[in-house]
């Protein structure tokens, strides 16, 4: 996995290096920082409970989530578009997966084809994303609130607002089984997480993502192709959030509409606080990472310390807030150099 | 002949690169003092010293004998010293007036502040105030005009007389002739002269040797960022001057002509994208340089990227060695070897805010791909290191951004990344416009160099001269078609303009 953000790694020798990447470097270390003390603290104020295998594995779950959708979302805004459909999408596909499945439900398709069909709705809603904005050329807020209403309608719609229950013991296994005391998704989200990092710095279909952000025209006169790699942004951004609804069904035990709701505030908080910028041509997926865990640690201080579950929002808002302004605050700082 | 302004030693660094070395600079009231030299050479660095935006690493400014530090733009415009830049910094929406008042800081000079006891702007005096400062500096506009409705050159006088409100004694200009017309310079040259009379130093920094030569009492090169000389115009030449400038002679400003041309590479026949451009038809030999001329808006640009697949053709044929191509977009044209290299290099060429390593390679990405489509890190280091030596980029590293490189450096960086796509065909658009003398010469000698090596060059450009000076053949457009096809010794300035205007 590697560390260095930016289209090629740093050979670390010459004294005139990249300032955005000198920045972003020191994010990570402050990233890095930051969870180490506030998981100081915590330990401290939970008198110990907050290292308690249980607590550091809860952890670890509310960050996998976000961590997929999140991922997704740092390739669409190195593209420079942004995805507000991922909680829907993780809503819709969970719901298409267990519908499948579900022995009080007329499908019986069997788990190999429930996946199948949920992930093939993550991923077409990826690609009417994706078709929206690359070929119609709409401004991506606009096409992916409107794939958020809709995606969210359809899943309430097909369920008519209950819950899906009666899904097979073998489905629950990818979900709720564990290695090491880790469950599986934990793992997977990881193996994705280094994967996804090496190929989008190096594989040259994704890497040209950086062009494509940072100067779209350029980009085509250089004769990459714009359109597509943005529209498989999209669809990579489906198919992770369609893989997040399959890993909250299955650990969960059912399927549920409200499921993934709000999610895309912490996935664009931990794109944004992890090194992506609304702008476009720049992201880190180790910082995405990174903050996506603090997100979690400080979620999970939240419950620890037995905070008003009504100031949940209100304290997700504000980490997206400060990550906002923390953008503004760089791009303010490198104009002025 | 008072030396109001003197400079010694002066040094300064921008991360880790040296800009100024030991820089040794006077100017003298009364005197109109030109700065020359390439771009990067450290001209606008030097001066924003001096004007208080930087703070030098080394040496000393003196003014008025003494030794002086700014610790901003309005301390150094308190005390006289004015820097009028190329990108003019007037607020559109504020009356003229309201403009050149704009800074209300007392000045133990002159009075400033316009207001009345209660703090609220005293309008009458703002109005009656400016229309003197016009008058005192030769400036024939209303004060209460708004800004937005002037011309840039008018613009331009009004940041004069600001500076002037300052009570400027040197008056720094940076580049003020590029966007002006003939009259417009004339205009300027004037109030410029009546100020000199006034008793004030001017420093003018420019590009355009001859308007040097013309209104400058003295001439200072810089290149490198080292003072090479300091010498009276009426003691030098231009030819020396460019000398001076990129330190060797400029023999000829063009490369020699094609030595031999061999059969027909490209053509175009009946190209059709109404309404920029209609019928247009030329052929393009190995080893020549086709140039394209034509005033602005006659339809080069718009056939240029039509034949690239950037836009659609309504219709027509591109043959390419013989055999019909469709091109359907610019991926496409890259494959058959056809390139373009744009117009305007910062928001169509290039990725400002990466390294000139990724841009170099940015049409490329193909040739340093595995089988399994990840880059070979290694192969495009030696690639981008290559151009860097091959074009001379100035700082010689391939790891620093982008838009840290001057405009020459840039340009040169654009033409390295289609050299990098291995082109059959280079439509260079504009290749060297906002480049300095010994920069252009360089670029000129490339684009010989490569159509000798049997790419085909079509060259479109502005500067008559310069397709004149590089094009074996001549097409002039006129209106979105082809009106004349000139060869060699038939293009002149007046063929041209015969067929490009009418």
């Amino acid at each position: 996995m590697t560390k260095t953000p930016g289209a090629y790694g740093a050979s670390g020798r010459q004294a005139a290096t990249d300032l955005l990447r000198k920045v972003l470097g020191a994010r990570t270390t402050t990233l890095f920082l930051t969870i180490l003390v506030v998981s100081v603290m915590l330990t401290i104020a939970s008198g110990g409970s907050f290292l308690s295998s249980r607590n550091l594995v809860s952890v670890l779950m509310g960050m996998t989530y976000d961590l997929l959708m999140a991922m997704g979302m740092t390739l669409v805004l190195i593209l420079g578009g942004i995805d507000l459909s991922v909680g829907s999408v993780l809503g819709l596909s969970g719901v298409a997966i267990t519908m499948m499945m579900s022995k009080h439900q007329p499908y019986h398709v069997g788990i190999p084809g429930a996946i199948a069909v949920g992930l093939a709705v993550a991923a077409v809603c990826g690609a009417v994303n994706g078709l929206g904005v690359a070929k119609l050329k709409i401004a991506p807020f606009i096409v992916t609130l409107s794939m958020m209403a809709v995606a969210r309608g359809l899943g309430t719609v097909w369920t008519s607002g209950w819950y899906i229950s009666g899904l097979p013991d073998a489905y629950l296994v990818i979900g709720q089984g564990t290695f090491l005391g880790v469950p599986y998704p934990v793992y997977i989200a990881l193996i994705i997480l280094a994967v996804f990092s090496i190929v989008l710095q190096r594989w040259k279909p994704l890497t040209q993502a950086f062009y494509i952000g940072h100067n779209p025209e350029a980009a085509g006169l250089s004769g990459m192709r714009v359109a597509l790699v943005t529209g498989a942004g999209y669809v990579i951004s489906g198919l992770l959030s369609g893989l997040a609804g399959l890993f909250m069904t299955s650990r969960l035990a059912m399927g549920f509409f409200q499921f993934g709701v709000g999610a895309e505030l912490n996935a664009i908080a931990a794109a944004v606080i992890g090194g992506a910028s609304f702008v476009g041509g720049s992201g880190s997926l180790v910082g995405t990472f990174l903050a996506a865990l603090l997100i979690a640690v400080i979620n999970n201080g939240f419950v620890l310390l037995r905070g008003d579950p009504n100031y949940k929002t209100l304290v997700q808002g504000l980490i997206v807030f400060v990550a906002i302004a923390v953008d503004a605050y760089r791009r303010r700082k490198e104009i002025r150099e | 002949m008072e030396t109001i302004l003197r400079v010694e030693d002066i040094c300064k660094s921008f991360a880790g690169n040296q800009v100024l070395h030991d820089v040794d600079f006077s100017a003298e009231v009364e005197r109109i003092h030109a700065l020359v030299g390439e771009n990067g050479a450290g001209k606008t660095t030097l001066m924003n010293i001096i004007g208080g935006i930087h703070q030098p690493d080394e040496g000393t400014v003196y003014f008025r004998g003494e030794p002086v530090s700014f610790a901003n733009p309005l301390h150094a415009m308190n005390r006289g010293i004015s820097i009028v830049h190329q990108e003019l910094s007037l607020v559109p929406n504020l009356s003229v007036a309201q403009n050149v008042f704009i800074s209300g800081q007392t000045n133990e000079m002159v009075p400033r502040q316009k207001v009345n006891r209660f703090g609220f702007i005293n309008w009458k005096e703002l109005y009656a105030d400016t229309r003197d400062l016009f008058d005192h500096v030769g400036i024939d506009i209303e004060p209460t005009t708004m800004v937005s409705k002037l011309s840039v050159s008018m613009q331009q006088l009004v940041e004069i007389a600001k500076a002037i409100s300052f009570n400027a004694r040197v008056l720094i200009l940076d580049e003020p002739t590029s966007a002006l017309s003939e009259k417009e310079i004339d205009r300027l040259f004037g109030v410029i002269r009546e100020l000199t009379r006034k008793g004030v130093a001017i420093i003018f920094i420019s590009h355009k040797l001859d308007e040097v030569l013309t209104i400058a009492d003295q001439i200072s090169v810089l290149r490198d960022g080292r003072m090479v000389d300091t010498v009276r115009t009426e003691e030098t030449s231009r030819d020396e001057i460019i000398q001076m400038m990129v330190g060797r002679h400029i023999e000829d400003m063009y490369p020699s002509k094609s030595s031999g041309v061999g059969d027909v590479l490209f053509s175009v026949e009946g190209l059709s994208r109404r309404p920029y451009f209609h019928d247009v038809s030329f052929t393009l030999r190995r080893g020549e340089i086709l140039g394209l001329a034509g005033l602005v808006g006659s339809g080069r640009t718009e056939a240029a990227r039509a034949i690239f697949g950037a836009d659609a053709l309504d219709a027509g044929k591109i043959m390419l060695d013989g055999k019909g191509i469709q091109i359907k977009s610019p991926t496409n044209a890259i494959q058959h070897g056809i390139c373009y290299l744009t117009e305007d290099r910062k928001t169509l060429g290039l990725f400002l805010k990466m390294l000139v390593r990724d841009n170099i390679v940015s049409a490329a990405l193909n040739r340093f791909t595995s089988q399994l489509g990840f880059l070979r890190r290694r192969a495009i280091q030696d690639e981008s290191m290559h151009y860097v030596d091959y074009m001379q980029i100035r700082p010689p590293t391939d790891e620093v951004e982008m838009i840290s490189l001057s405009g020459g450096n840039q340009q040169k960086s654009l033409l390295a990344k289609w050299l990098s796509a291995k082109p059959k065909v280079l439509i260079a658009d504009e290749p060297t416009r906002g480049v300095d003398v010994g920069a252009k010469a360089k670029l000129h000698t490339d684009l010989r160099k490569m159509a000798e090596e049997g790419i085909g060059v079509i060259l479109i450009s502005s500067e008559l001269p310069e397709i004149l000076g590089l094009s074996d053949r001549v097409v002039v457009f006129r209106e979105g078609t082809v009106a004349a096809l000139l060869e060699g010794d038939q293009a002149t300035q007046e063929e041209v303009m015969k067929y490009a205007t009418r």
